[in-house]
């Protein structure tokens, strides 16, 4: 209880309170703009939060990451472009919608799906993940390496079209996180006498440069879309507030479904918001009596993508607190804002430092009433800032990823490494390979290299990875996780031929 | 698609073949790292050393990357590379701007330590602008001041609100 009061005073004072509407405000906008995702936005977020407290700079990405699952509603509302991967879903009944002269109605109905299903993702996150954590203590280093494991195989089936290109950047994500220094024992690898790779290559970097340089990148490919910087949207926003949130309320079984599914799908490592999104509107698709009506305009398939795209933000914070493994992108950039502090995360977290646990809980829970503040305040503006065309966004927000990448360590060649992994990745993104996998390789190489080296150092014997019963569990969540990827896959191919390719989240 | 004059299959085609060179691609660098991590000396404190997760990964890459090879020479048709040139040179004039943009990006990035901050990213922007934006006079008073607001005033929020200082160049 006390540190639920210390974490409580730590977040209503009121500069942090003003910083969180900053960030709420700065998330939705962000995630407004087509091509600029939530993970951009948190990433340009971090280097501001390096001078707060812990705590504080937590919220404020917290907010950031709760209002950006709602700004990709504004863009998919309203032009038709999801304005994030994670509002996908949303533009298929959000749209038409607002193209039959409800473009209000529209906005509403995902303002409030968001809205409760961050709160409700918040509850279970309240209720799951201290004990997840006291479990999660009990465990050694075979059963994280075997969790890791599981944890990379959902990132290669979930992500992309291609199980293969999923499979190999991964790996080529764990390859990445092997340059620099050994984690064991500090000896030196691959830096093939180049001083700028002897400690590695620092993550946020390699993020800034596969995510946003590539995203940037292949949004110039159509050079006449660019050049048009045309506006589509017209007419009056009638809010409605509050008969919208009744009408939202009366549908209960639709929104809890729909931000579990969230929270569920958050929870597991390595998918995220685009894929809750989809899988809640497809399970509110089946199990409406009407089916027929979706993508026509339903209002049960808005609040169905929007309450589980938001219902993520808590889910994926369940493994983060719980397990200390990023359940998303934007988890591991929350976790490395908690490591340029000093704070080291995983299943300690919650004991060392509780009060900065339950002052999460109080961020998510506040955060998503700022977002709701700022949303109907401010529905207005958003519209102009989903009319900023391309050609200004591209240009500003590299020069935003040059000056996050080099804030981080105030080193030039970081930027060299920026501009190179931005290549690659826009030539890894062009050849159809997804890039999610590759980030979670990054972020995940080096646990799973640790907590297998120190497993076979505790004891040499490497069968125990399969006689230990919650080690085999994970190895056989991993093969049934691999199998359902490729079974999936195989049908897909049957059904539909091949899809594009599904962008980062 | 609007812009005819290309054939979606054989751009289809000419896609796989360019994933077909980057498994290869991917293979032979995996086989040379695997090899490179065999040289990494090994501890007598524990079983495996600092080459082992290295060589674990990369054999895996390297396992995939067959796979990857094995499947891709089954579904592209024979005639299919004599194509491929062509075909990657269409790849490229579609989006020309991209090479635009990542070519002004890598000057950009080699100009920041000589011109400095404030300067390389305000021709940075500007330039850019320039490439992509409908030529209409409206818009370039607003391109101007974007890149005026993105260049100085993002150094000048850096220096004074967060103390971080952006590299002020050698001229």
């Amino acid at each position: 209880m006390d540190s639920f009061l210390s974490g409580a005073a730590q977040i209503f004072t009121l500069a942090t309170l003003i910083y969180m509407l900053f960030g709420s405000l700065a998330g939705i906008i962000a995630a407004a703009i087509p091509g600029f995702t939530v993970t951009m936005a948190i990433v340009l977020t971090l280097p501001l939060t390096f001078t707060m407290e812990p705590l504080q700079g937590i919220a404020v990405m917290l907010s950031v990451y709760v209002g950006g699952y709602t700004g990709g509603l504004i863009s998919a509302a309203l032009l038709g472009i999801p304005g994030t991967p994670s509002s996908v879903a949303t533009t298929f009944d959000a749209f038409p919608m607002a193209r039959r002269g409800e473009p209000g109605r529209a906005l509403s109905l995902g303002v409030w799906a968001s809205f409760f299903g961050t709160i409700i993702s918040t509850v279970v996150l309240i209720v799951a993940a201290p004990p997840l954590a006291m479990f999660a203590v009990k465990l050694g280093p075979w059963e994280y390496f075997s969790l890791i494991v599981f944890a990379l195989t959902i990132v290669a089936s979930l992500v992309g079209d291609s199980v293969i290109r999923g499979l190999l950047a991964g790996f080529i994500g764990l390859a990445i996180s092997t340059v620099g220094t050994d984690p064991i024992m500090g000896r030196p690898r691959f830096d093939f006498g180049i001083e700028m790779l002897e400690t590695g290559l620092p993550f946020l970097v390699v993020l800034i440069g596969i995510f946003a340089i590539s995203q940037l990148t292949s949004e110039v490919e159509d050079a006449k879309s660019v050049r048009s910087g045309n506006a589509l949207v017209t007419g009056a926003i009638d809010f409605q507030t509050w008969k919208v949130m009744k009408e939202v309320l009366l549908r209960p079984v639709n929104l809890i479904r729909s931000s579990i599914v969230g929270v569920l799908i958050g929870a597991l490592p390595g998918a995220g918001g685009s894929i809750a999104n989809l899988v809640a509107y497809d399970q509110a698709k089946r199990n409406s009596k009407d089916p027929e009506s979706f993508g026509k305009g339903n209002p049960d398939g808005v609040v169905a993508s929007e309450a589980g795209n938001s219902a993520t933000a808590g889910g994926g914070l369940i493994p983060l607190i719980g397990l200390g493994i990023p359940g998303s992108a934007v988890d591991a950039i929350l976790m490395a804002s908690l490591m340029v502090h000093g704070i080291s995360v995983g299943p300690r977290l919650i004991m060392d430092h509780a009060d900065l646990v339950y002052g999460m809980f109080i961020a998510m829970a506040v955060a998503s009433l700022m977002m709701l503040f700022v949303s109907v305040v401010s529905m207005r503006m958003f519209l102009r800032v989903a009319e900023v065309p391309k050609w200004l966004i591209v240009p500003v927000v590299m020069v935003c990823c040059v000056v996050g990448s080099f804030a981080l360590n105030n080193r030039v060649t970081d930027l060299y490494l920026l501009g190179f992994i931005g290549v690659a990745g826009y030539a890894l993104r062009a050849l159809g390979y997804s890039l999610a996998p590759l980030v979670l390789g990054v972020i995940l190489g080096p646990i799973a290299e640790t907590n297998l080296r120190r497993a076979l150092m505790t004891d040499g014997d490497p069968s125990l990875f399969f006689t230990r019963p919650i080690s085999l569990i994970f190895l056989i969540a991993a093969v049934v996780s691999i199998a359902w990827a490729i079974r999936g896959h195989l049908k897909q191919r049957k059904t539909s031929g091949r899809s594009t390719d599904a962008p980062a989240s | 698609m609007s812009d005819a004059g290309y054939d979606k299959q054989q751009a289809r085609e000419a896609g796989e073949i360019a994933r077909l060179l980057s498994y290869v691609l991917i293979l032979f660098a995996s086989v040379g790292l695997f090899v490179s991590a065999m040289g990494i000396p090994t501890s007598r404190f524990e079983k495996l050393g600092a080459g082992a997760f290295p060589k674990i990964v990369f054999a895996g890459i390297a396992l995939v990357a067959v796979i990857a090879i094995i499947d891709a020479l089954r579904k592209i048709p024979a005639g299919a590379y004599g194509r491929f040139a062509c075909q990657t040179v269409a790849w490229a004039k579609r989006r020309h701007l991209v090479f635009v943009v990542l070519g002004a990006l890598a000057v950009y990035l080699l100009a920041i330590p000589l011109l400095g901050f404030q300067i390389a990213s305000f021709l940075f922007i500007l330039a850019l602008e320039l490439v992509l934006m409908p030529r209409r006079p409206a818009t370039l008073l607003i391109a101007v001041a974007v890149a005026a607001v993105f260049s100085f005033g993002l150094n000048w929020l850096f220096a004074e609100v967060f103390t971080v200082f952006l590299p002020r160049g050698v001229l």
